[in-house]
């Protein structure tokens, strides 16, 4: 791995095209589940594959198995119901839960650890276990059984611990408890912290969480005392506003920021050289000891030729800085 | 009491019928032709204004079906301003192009035209058209121009005027501004600001009301300041902010009332009799006739089953008030 400016991913890669067509033979039963899950084994050994390529430092599995960051969990666990799609933006759609009950990992315990370890054995390359946070569930579900957010976060909160510990003793050193909605209410943001204290009690592994497409500028410095290892932001997106955002707070030494330096929600494959700007603007700002690159969010809404180009950009500019700067 | 819908609504379909959602992707593959993806719109917007008749709702929206987002006609409408990233739509796991302004606005208009043409050719009853308002415009924009927000409104509200006169003669009877920046912030703005700014943009004459809706946030700080001017109807958030309803209760307003009182964001449907019960002081507040009901936003936040259900509630609540 390299020293400085490690590069990774923040979770979901695009479905190759096999494994589309085998979700949508899965879901009219032509095939078996044991014949969907070798389809995602073998997109997932193609996402392995690309990083180890690239030549990326800390790996993601890319989230074959998962149809919905929020959902996926919702499926598997009790107290959930699936609603028809609602849109998000463009013509992305996901199934939004319903929270019913009282929500329960049930006989779903270790969800995630099987898909992690599969990954895992592909490659000597550490591989983040990948985990959405309680807040986010919460504010991405329907909430129809709860009395207020507050318990139904709290709740969550104890399950994504119990996950996160089965990943850690599954050999995870890199926990992932992505929190995209933790910016959307800077009035809860006290609410997020304490329910992420409770997720990552106690762990060892380095924990790190992704927070996207929110207003920064209100829950700024308060989220440098979110408790994790690592905060991974995009900054792509905005034309790297965020930094400027950033500047105006010294950068917590016990922190790493994973900066996104390319916006995944554009078809247009950004240019070495301007994600080298990006990468030397943030350098200004974090310690280079605590800096990672990464794309702004999960690639999932990309091609896979336009996710394989944008992470092949990332990781050129990131080797073209190290070398300018000597960092080899 | 009068009913009606806010402004989008789900562009897919509860069980089988044409759906924006599998057109698009139909298009994109190029298994359909341009004139089908085209008709597939205005087949899912005849469904939003028919539900809304159904209901007998007393007026719809266009269920902003063509619409990529509340900003996406008026962007396409002006020039010097483009859609680029996505921004988070205020607190919903909803995400909107954002206004980019790269020089002086100018009004070319079209789009919003030609959409509106034709929700009011299809609805069986009055459509209005719900558009960002001058703040929540202000909330998303990236200004690469003015450098100056009072500079940029003033621009804004000209051709937010034309925008509305452009309208007039495309069968709607009504212009809602949406203002839920003003719901959320509502320190960001002085109000002399924000009164002088609707001022202006109502003073336009023209056979068009124009209302305004607050939500997401309390509406009881802007409640004197948007009541002194001459909007038809303000609209209120009484999901997000209950308390309003004790103040609709107290004091008369010089304008309609809209309660927005079912959640358009929630999946979990509201006992009819329980709302009856508790918009009673204000029906008799301010008059039965002078008080519109409806979800407090849009119902594009809602699965379609949901989405439609809540309409049908429109029309049991009405049932129930004006028997």
């Amino acid at each position: 791995m390299a020293k400085y400016l490690q590069t990774t991913s923040v979770g979901s890669f695009p479905k190759p095209p096999e494994l589309m067509a085998a979700r949508a033979r899965f879901r009219r039963g032509e095939i078996s589940r044991e014949q969907l899950q070798q389809a995602e084994e073998a997109a997932t050994k193609k996402v392995m594959d690309l990083q180890e390529e690239l030549g990326i430092d800390i790996f993601v599995h890319g989230e074959m198995e998962r149809g919905d960051m929020v959902a996926y969990f919702a499926e598997n666990w009790q107290g959930f119901s699936e609603s028809l799609p609602v849109r998000s933006y463009g013509n992305r759609y996901y199934h939004k839960p319903i929270v019913e009950g009282t929500v329960a990992l049930g006989d779903a315990a270790g969800l995630t650890v099987a898909s992690w370890q599969k990954a895992a054995q592909l490659t000597a390359r550490p591989v983040k276990g990948m985990l959405t946070g309680p807040y986010t569930i919460c504010d991405w579900s329907f909430n129809a059984y709860y009395p207020d957010r507050r318990s139904l976060v709290l709740d969550l909160a104890h399950l994504v611990h119990e996950e996160a510990v089965a990943l850690e003793k599954a050999g995870a050193r890199y926990i992932q408890i992505d929190e995209p909605a933790l910016s959307t209410r800077p009035e809860e943001l006290d609410l997020a912290i304490e329910a992420m204290a409770i997720v990552t009690e106690g762990l060892k592994a380095k924990t790190i969480s992704h927070i996207c497409y929110g207003d920064f500028d209100t829950i700024l410095p308060g989220l440098f005392d979110l408790p994790v290892d690592q905060l991974d932001l995009e900054a792509a997106n905005q034309n790297y506003a965020l930094l400027d955002l950033l500047a105006r707070h010294p950068w917590p030494q016990n922190k790493e920021l994973a900066l996104g330096v390319v916006d995944v929600h554009t078809h247009r494959i950004e240019s070495v050289d301007e994600v080298k700007a990006g990468i030397r603007r943030a350098l200004e700002i974090v310690p280079l000891n605590n800096l990672l690159i990464d794309p702004d969010c999960g690639l999932k809404t990309r091609t896979w030729d336009e996710a394989a180009e944008k992470l092949r950009v990332m990781a050129q500019a990131v080797q073209a800085v190290r070398e300018e700067e000597g960092l080899e | 009491m009068k009913t009606t819908i806010m402004g989008s609504y789900p562009k897919i379909p509860a069980g089988p019928g044409p759906s924006v959602r599998t057109a698009i992707q139909r298009f994109e593959k190029g298994q359909i032709s341009p004139e089908q993806l085209y008709s597939t719109y205005e087949s899912v917007v005849k469904r939003v204004v028919d539900l809304a008749a159904d209901a007998q709702c007393d007026r719809t929206t266009d269920g902003q079906i063509r619409w990529y987002d509340l900003f996406d006609p008026v962007v396409r409408d002006l020039d010097n301003v483009y859609s680029a990233g996505l921004l988070r739509l205020f607190d919903n796991n909803f995400y909107v192009r954002h206004p980019v302004v790269t020089g002086r606005l100018q009004y070319q208009g079209g789009t919003l035209a030609a959409w509106s043409r034709e929700a009011a050719s299809l609805s069986r009853i009055p459509v209005t058209i719900v558009l960002p308002g001058l703040f929540t415009f202000l909330s998303m924009v990236e200004d690469k121009n003015y450098h100056n927000e009072e500079t940029l409104l003033s621009d804004l509200v000209d051709v937010m005027r034309l925008t509305v006169r452009h309208l007039a003669d495309t069968g709607i009877v009504e212009v809602q501004w949406d203002e839920p920046a003003l719901a959320r912030y509502a320190d960001r703005w002085p109000t002399a600001f924000v009164q002088e700014a609707y001022q202006k943009l109502l003073a336009l004459e023209g056979p068009l009301e124009q209302s305004l809706a607050l939500y997401w946030g309390p509406s009881s700080p802007w409640l004197d300041t948007l009541a002194a001017l001459p909007f038809a109807r303000l609209s209120f958030d009484a999901v997000s902010e209950p308390a309003i309803l004790d103040r609709l209760a107290s004091h008369t307003l010089p304008a309609s009332v809209g309660v927005g009182i079912i959640d358009g964001r929630n999946v979990r449907m509201e006992d009819a009799h329980q709302v009856v019960d508790i918009l009673e002081p204000v029906l008799r507040r301010q008059g039965s006739d002078r008080v519109w009901v409806h979800p407090n936003c849009g119902l594009e936040f809602l699965p379609p089953d949901r989405a439609a259900a809540k309409v049908r509630l429109l029309q049991d609540l009405k049932t129930l008030i004006n028997g």
